[in-house]
């Protein structure tokens, strides 16, 4: 079977070479076969990353790495669904989602985990769709046009762009995000390797300034219609972790994930698997990721020492911070994304440490946006060569002075 | 001299934008673009100040001391930002309200000084006049480019009329939030850019270093 | 003379000086004359502007009114915020309540207490409308201001003759983010302001805004507003400077007042 495949790759290839009908569309085969196949090609010139192993496998352990956050994404979005239908005495799911569920019948009862995932599957598929085929076409293009391949950073990016959605959101509002992250974010620099933005992120933040009420009101967050709850940071930030316990959820249930929250981030416990399977393989930076946990524990220790009269979320101990709304997520996944993160291996302590400040200062004291690892994490991609290049400058100086 | 009337004024309209190429008066089309009717006072204003200062900086060009020339420059520029503002604040309130201190920061605005001191301190005053209302003209066009795109997809109107209708009245248009915050002015403003280097290639930069390319079907 | 300034020499510290004398000669007279000449056209601007805005909140503008003619049917009084009487202290056509606020002498300093409204200082007086039909109050206009997210909001409130059953509301000035906290002047917002009560019987201040939607079962609902989704800060800060100024630190006495003339 597989080879039979490779068989067929190979007889089409003289179309797609250089001087053949179909040359052009080089890119499109050359995604195809190396999706399929590694390439031909492995690190032979210049890489992309600065390090010793090919783009194409870094990028597919990423998205190995997520599976434990896609895992909960499909059961939490399930689980909430059918207890808030439970809750509300919903008995059928409207819309094509119910005839599917229907006809296979598989039903909607929160205590099943078959049920959950099947429910979560619905509504994770549709957008990871969208998000592929939107941006999908950008990359085709631009690949296209440029004479570039189509690369697996797309599909890093997609996995992630989805994954910190909310389940509710129209798909063409997720069709655009990843447009503009795949062409702000990436494109326009002349695409992966030399954007210094992560471009699922400059998706999401797109998303969440053009449609804020579609990416921060309260009912987006369960899918089922008509409920309405707020994210526990957004309660959080009326009155402190009090009214997060106080709407029953627990530390526990913020930790494993079974909460509100975006579509794949709520879970901290699958966002750690991720992160050890990251760092075991060498792919991630532990620098980054226990920079970002260190700020965050520094800041959120600093303000709970502080203290206010006026804001609750100045109490909130590191545990909550880091288990509530994309910390982890955005720590395992975001920042330590090695094309937008920086390079140097102080450098990425300190882009780590910012990162976790800002997040934490961004959550507690701008009273705007409760979450803020979306924008602490953009805001150090775009101080990342900078931090390199005073770090190298620090280097080169100290050599100068002759000290090892 | 018709001719070169015609390049003077028609020339900062693309091939010399004074913000698409050289990049100056960002910070106004930030500012006042999220509605058209304000882009487009803006634009009058603009035009009408540089066009002026240009003629009267001309006109007194022989006769201004070269140590304080800036000065007198800056002076003349700023009487007439302020003769505007008045005009505006009599007979084009509500505008004026919602430009703020956006007419004032006119006395500011890079391409004023900077074509008083590049262009009217050397060339006659009807020259003069005229290259102020051909860059008033070319920050026109991205300010008005750019006020409409964002009135549309931020607020689905077009100088008040309605264009999409809003779901929020019972229409299918979901509006652009971003669109209204002043940074994606930046978004549209860079795409343009990109649009018109795209067009113009001349207008490219040359890149400072050069990866070598290797055409990926040579590879196997 | 004029011939001997063309030929000096440009550079001579004697025709800098002439040049620079010259010049802001020529300029303040321009500046000047602008804005001597347009201040008249400019004060009538800005009156009709407050009108407008007014008239708006009675439900009296549309494309094709006549601000000043409309403007007749209206009465302007002064009241002491303190005390809810009607005073002649300052004259009613000039007073500005928001550069009252900031003179020490015609404003106090509020505590942090009673501040619901983030407000800081507050005017002694206050300017208040009336909207008269064929001699009878229609409505009452009163101003209120507060901090919402990021920016103060300045708005009229219109309350029925009843002095505790609300009209309408509307913000003229406000600088809350597009989308989420300035959909208060989404109008469909705003209409779920006409008809609800400040006060319930015993006199107890319960207007306020909730968060997320009011419950319709509920017997405070005729006291409550939905709050704007995703916009919790603005939704609470309109709710409490509501309550500071329909309460007795604002225009609690008058409305008091009005309620005893009316019984």
């Amino acid at each position: 079977m597989v080879s039979r495949v490779r068989k067929f790759l190979d007889r089409l290839h003289p179309y797609f070479a250089k001087g053949g009908p179909y040359e052009k569309y080089y890119a499109l085969y050359e995604m195809v076969d190396t999706f399929i196949y590694s390439p031909p090609d492995v690190t032979r010139t210049s890489p992309h990353v600065r390090d010793a192993i090919d783009l194409k496998r870094v990028m597919s352990y990423v998205v190995v790495a997520t599976f434990p956050c896609i895992c909960m994404a499909l059961w939490n979005t399930g689980y909430q669904a059918n207890l808030a239908m439970a809750n509300m005495g919903i008995e059928s799911v409207p819309g094509w989602r119910g005839m599917v569920l229907d006809t296979l019948n598989i039903g909607h009862d929160p205590e099943s985990i078959y049920a959950n995932c099947m429910h979560g599957l619905l509504y994770f598929l549709p957008l990871y769709i969208a998000t592929l085929v939107a941006g999908g076409l950008w990359e085709v293009l631009f690949a296209g046009v440029r004479n570039h391949e189509v690369n697996e950073g797309f599909l890093v990016t997609s996995m992630l762009f989805t994954l910190t959605l909310p389940p509710d959101i129209p798909l063409w509002m997720v069709a655009l995000g990843i447009s503009f992250g795949v062409v702000i974010g990436k494109e326009v620099f002349g695409g992966t390797g030399k954007n210094f933005l992560n471009p699922a992120l400059t998706g999401r933040a797109f998303l969440f300034f053009a449609y804020p009420a579609e990416m921060s009101g309260d009912a987006v967050w369960t899918a089922v219609d008509g409920f309405s709850g707020a994210t526990p940071l957004g309660m959080a930030a009326l009155g402190g972790v009090e009214a997060i316990t106080s709407s029953g959820v627990t530390l526990t249930q913020a930790f494993m994930g079974n909460i509100q929250g975006s579509i794949g981030s709520t879970s901290t416990l699958a966002c750690l698997f991720g992160a050890v399977f990251l760092i075991y393989t060498r792919i991630a930076s532990y620098r980054i990721i226990l920079g970002v946990f260190f700020g965050m524990f520094l800041t959120a220790g600093l303000f709970n020492l502080i203290g206010s009269d006026s804001n609750p979320m100045f109490t909130m101990p590191w545990y909550w911070h880091l288990s509530l709304g994309g910390f982890a997520f955005g720590m395992t996944f975001m920042a330590t994304d090695p094309v937008s993160a920086a390079m140097t291996d102080m450098g990425r302590w300190i882009f780590g440490l910012l990162i976790g400040a800002m997040t934490v200062l961004i959550r507690v004291v701008n009273p705007a946006f409760p979450e803020g690892i979306m924008l602490a994490i953009l805001f150090a991609n775009i101080f990342a060569p900078l931090i390199d290049y005073f770090v190298v400058q620090f280097d080169v100086a100290r050599r100068k002075r002759g000290y090892h | 001299m018709a001719s070169d009337a015609k390049k003077v004024v028609l020339d900062p309209l693309f091939d010399n934008n004074p913000i698409a190429l050289q990049v100056l008066g960002i910070c106004s089309a930030l500012a006042v673009t999220s509605k058209l009717s304000t882009a487009l006072i803006m634009c009058v204003a603009l035009t009408a100040v540089t066009a002026c200062s240009n003629a009267s900086i001309s006109m007194i060009r022989n006769h201004v001391p070269t140590n304080i020339r800036i000065i007198v420059q800056m002076t003349i520029i700023a009487s007439l930002v302020i003769v505007v503002d008045q005009v505006l604040k009599a007979y084009a309130f509500q505008t004026s309200k919602e430009l703020s201190v956006f007419v004032g920061l006119i006395i500011t605005n890079c391409i004023v000084l900077g074509r008083a001191e590049a262009f009217a301190m050397k060339n006659p005053v009807g020259a003069s006049f005229l290259d102020g209302i051909g860059n008033g003209l070319g920050y026109s066009i991205i300010l008005i480019a750019v006020g409409t795109v964002r009135e549309l997809f931020g607020s689905g109107t077009i100088l008040g009329y309605v264009i999409l209708p809003l779901e929020s009245n019972g229409g299918w248009y979901v509006p652009n939030g971003m669109m209204l915050l002043p940074p994606s002015a930046f978004f549209i403003i860079g795409l343009l850019i990109w649009g018109l280097r795209t067009w113009k290639t001349a207008q490219m930069e040359k890149p400072e270093y050069q990866i070598h390319q290797v055409h990926r079907t040579e590879v196997m | 003379m004029l011939k001997k300034l063309l030929t000096m020499k440009n550079d001579s510290t004697q025709k800098t000086l002439i040049v620079a004398l010259l010049l802001c000669l020529v300029c303040s007279i321009i500046v000047s004359a602008s804005a001597v000449g347009l201040k008249p056209i400019q004060e009538k601007n800005k009156t009709a502007d407050i009108k407008k805005n007014i008239l708006d909140v009675a439900g009296l503008l549309n494309d094709y009114t006549d601000i000043d003619a409309e403007f007749e049917n209206i009465e302007a009084r002064i009241i002491d915020i303190d005390s809810g009487d009607y005073t002649n202290e300052v004259d009613v056509q000039v007073y500005n309540q928001r550069k009252a606020a900031k003179d020490p002498a015609m404003s106090q300093r509020l505590n942090a207490d009673s501040d619901l409204a983030k407000i800081k200082r507050r005017a002694n007086f206050a300017t208040v409308y009336f909207v008269k039909e064929q001699q009878q109050t229609r409505l009452i206009i009163l101003p209120v201001h507060g901090y919402g997210l990021w920016s103060t909001m300045y708005g009229f409130i219109a309350l029925e003759p009843d002095a505790n059953t609300i009209y309408s509301l509307k913000f003229y000035e406000h600088g809350e983010t597009p989308g989420l906290g300035g959909e208060i002047d989404n109008p469909d917002w705003r209409e779920l302001w006409q008809g609800k009560k400040i006060v319930d019987e015993d006199n107890n201040l319960k207007l306020e805004v909730v968060r997320g939607k009011a419950d319709p079962g509920s017997t405070n609902l005729p006291y409550q507003i939905d709050g704007l989704a995703g916009a919790t800060l603005t939704s609470k800060g309109v709710s409490n400077l509501m309550q500071y100024w329909l309460g007795q630190n604002g225009f609690g006495p008058f409305l008091n007042k009005l309620k005893k003339e009316n019984s």
